[in-house]
């Protein structure tokens, strides 16, 4: 049976191990991945703890439909109160460990307490033992895991990991598998270093039985047809994400200089063809026909030689535009040193690109960086930057910190120029002539994000009836609609539709970029019913799907609320009200966001919710949902 | 199993051999293998790249002609002139 996977509680303190069976009625209430790992976040960590401190409470998990038959189920979700935010930590990425995860027998751990010395898990066939890492701490992402299966003996052991940055608890570190592949956002590779936990390697040989092999069989070929002939995945199997560029940059959508440009102007070295010259050929995640990443040698320089995969668009953000420099080597040595590190690319970029305002505004001096050329475009220094927060070296330490700690430290007029929401910067992304997108980052649950909410097909123009028949399914909808980005009316909805959309995807295991996120024409809640009914016999409407992603998005806001999150919390820094966007196309010049609308919209919004006026869920809300009596400590 | 969903319908409404001006986002029909291309709406210049013969996507702007263009456009508004 494909549900017949289990739960494994790892006690890190004692060595305590115990495995349970996840039980149906579960599974129809919030399916696996990260719907799951929201409930047992709400259940398992106590409100008020120290993010870095033993009683916070790691989860990893694979999403029901992880390792089988449906395209891209290679989604591994990472959970725990993030270090960064003191919010909902949450992290997903592709890769392949959550199929092997499952083929091992297990769907979510839930990792408690700290090991006194570093360790790593090992998991085979049911199995999990937990062994000794002191050889491989220190030791980076990459070396990590050829460490750790030439010691196993099998080259097809799967591995996540943390790097230095994780083990030097930066509240942004990322945890890693494979070469490029990443659970950023929120520092849930802080949250394993706190607790000395290196790695997980999981190999396993237990099949999946599938509940309707044939049917599942051709209707995976139907969608796979779907997915393959739609032209944004025929665009990000050349180009991989940095295809998005030709459409933000172009524009004027991106920022630059930290926050004082919106568009990185006769750049053309930084585009996505370029980046495709030095590739030597694409990769792609379990199960995946798209194959988005795309990997390379570093053509020159200190670096040159050296071999990696990516860069993504948040890196031409990260190492491009956000510190002003135009060089494609950069960000390809930059993108290599995050993933040894295992460093949040978006944050780290964002944090280096501040600190170069503050630098050219003087409220930093050569002093306080340690004699480092701090100037826009200086691409030696923000090379060594990262070096200097990873092993939080000077003014590397501070930032290590997060945003809000950093500002803190560095006092004078330092948080007037920091671009962030709860805490997390956010990406490259200059959302003033976007309010869909504005308002989607200033809501988002884990702090400024564009995974979490964001209608991305809001920048594509699209007809409204398109909109109309997108935003209509599988939850009636008929408010406005506009195929103008810069437009307020209907973004509300919009944003609530992708949140729950993403929402649902992440507790199915499958990828973002397989739905409604950057085409219009991918599979939705429709095809997901089918999916898991083939697949998994769990019966579910699109309707049903719609409400379980709801249900955990609700479990995330009563985290962050019981963490306390306030209204006020979701919310835009000054610039973006303040200071009027300055170049790109006509359309998006002028632009600032307008704070009477906004607060319009996070009404609508929350309205959409059943939230009340100040964001928290309604008795009603959570009746409906069956989540009233939340902690209930079924698992 | 044969019923159209919504993305399906969504998929119909796919066109070729043009792409979408970023500036007025009209549609625009392209020789195959032009590297640039003016928009016939808009007079906005773009570099393009190609993913299959029928297939064009802007690559980026034509840097200097826009700027023009972007500064003419905004000097008008000033002026009140459309």
């Amino acid at each position: 049976m494909a549900l017949n996977r289990k739960i494994a509680y790892i006690e890190l303190t004692t060595g305590d191990i115990e495995t349970k069976p996840i039980p149906v009625k579960v599974r129809n209430m919030f399916l696996g991945g990260r719907g799951l790992d929201m409930y047992l976040m709400y259940n398992h960590i106590k409100p008020g703890v120290d993010p870095l401190g033993s009683d916070n409470v790691a989860f990893v998990s694979a999403g029901v439909l992880g390792g089988t038959l449906a395209s891209a189920s290679a989604r591994t979700h990472i959970g725990g109160k993030s270090p960064l935010t003191g919010f909902v930590g949450s992290a997903n990425m592709g890769g392949f460990f959550a199929p092997e995860l499952r083929w091992a027998g297990f769907d979510h751990l839930v990792i408690k307490g700290k090991a006194e010395n570093p360790v790593y898990l090992w998991i085979q066939n049911n199995e999990i033992e937990i062994r000794d890492a002191k050889h491989i701490w220190g030791k980076t992402v990459h070396e990590t895991q050829e460490i750790i299966r030439e010691e196993l003996g099998d080259r097809d052991i799967k591995i996540l990991t943390i790097g230095p940055a994780g083990e030097n608890l930066v509240r942004f570190a990322n945890v890693m598998t494979g070469i490029k592949d990443a659970a950023g956002r929120s520092g849930m590779g802080a949250l394993l270093g706190s607790k000395n936990l290196k790695a997980i390697a999981v190999r396993g040989t237990m099949d999946i039985k599938l509940e309707r092999p044939e049917e599942a069989l051709q209707y995976n070929k139907k969608v796979i047809e779907q997915i393959t002939s739609a032209k944004v995945s025929q665009t990000q199997g050349k180009l991989g994400t940095p295809f998005i560029w030709g459409a933000t940059n172009t524009q004027g959508l991106v920022r630059v200089n930290n926050f004082q440009l919106n568009q990185l102007e006769d750049a053309d070295e930084v585009e996505a063809e370029a980046i495709d010259k030095v590739a030597v050929g694409m990769a792609g995640c379990f199960g995946c026909q798209v194959h988005c990443r795309s990997k390379y040698v570093i053509p020159e320089g200190d670096y040159a030689g050296v071999y990696d995969e990516g860069p993504e668009y948040t890196s031409q953000g990260a190492w491009a535009a956000e510190p002003g420099c135009r060089s494609l080597n950069n960000i390809l040595v930059c993108n290599h040193l995050v993933n040894i590190y295992g460093l949040d690319t978006l944050e780290t970029g964002s944090l280096i690109s501040w600190v170069m305002e503050l630098y050219e505004k003087g409220i930093l001096t050569d002093e306080d960086t340690g004699g480092l050329d701090l100037r826009f475009g200086n691409e030696e220094a923000v090379i060594e930057m990262i070096h200097r927060i990873a092993k939080r070296e000077g003014l590397g330490d501070i930032l290590a910190e997060g945003p809000l700690r950093a500002a803190e430290k560095i006092g004078k007029d330092s948080i007037k120029y920091l671009v962030h929401v709860k805490g997390m910067s956010n990406l490259h992304s200059d959302e003033r002539p976007t309010p869909g997108l504005a308002l989607g980052i200033a809501t988002a649950s884990r702090g400024s994000d564009h995974l979490r909410s964001r209608p991305a097909i809001d920048l594509y123009h699209l007809p409204k009836q398109v909109l109309r028949n997108i935003y209509s399914q599988p939850v009636p909808y008929d408010g406005p609609v506009t195929s103008d980005y810069r437009d307020y009316e209907g973004k509300a909805w919009q944003v609530f539709w992708q949140e729950t959309c993403y929402e649902a995807v992440d507790c199915l295991g499958i990828c973002k970029f397989h739905t409604v996120f950057l085409g219009a024409s991918l599979p939705s809640f429709e095809e997901w019913s089918k999916l898991l009914y083939y697949n998994t016999g769990l019966e579910l409407s699109p309707l049903d799907i719609w409400t379980i992603a709801e249900r955990a998005y609700n479990m995330e806001r009563l985290f962050n609320i019981r963490e306390g999150l306030t209204r006020e919390d979701d919310w835009l820094v000054d610039r973006y009200f303040d200071e009027p966007t300055s170049v790109g196309i006509p359309g998006v010049r002028g632009k600032t966001i307008d704070r009477d609308k906004l607060k319009n919209m996070i009404d609508e919004y929350y309205e959409h919710h059943g939230w009340d006026e100040q964001g928290v869920p309604r008795l009603e809300t959570l009746q409906r949902l069956g989540i009233e009596n939340e902690p209930s400590h079924i698992l | 199993m044969n019923e159209e969903t919504t993305a399906e319908s969504v998929a119909k409404g796919r066109t070729y051999g043009a792409f979408r001006c970023l500036n007025c986002f009209e549609r625009v029909s392209v020789p195959t293998g032009a590297k640039t291309h003016k928009c016939p709406h808009c007079s906005f210049e773009w570099r393009l790249s190609w993913l299959s013969p029928d297939f064009p996507r802007i690559r980026g702007p034509v840097w200097e002609a826009n700027r023009q263009l972007a500064e003419e456009n905004l000097s008008k508004k000033q002026k009140g002139v459309n």
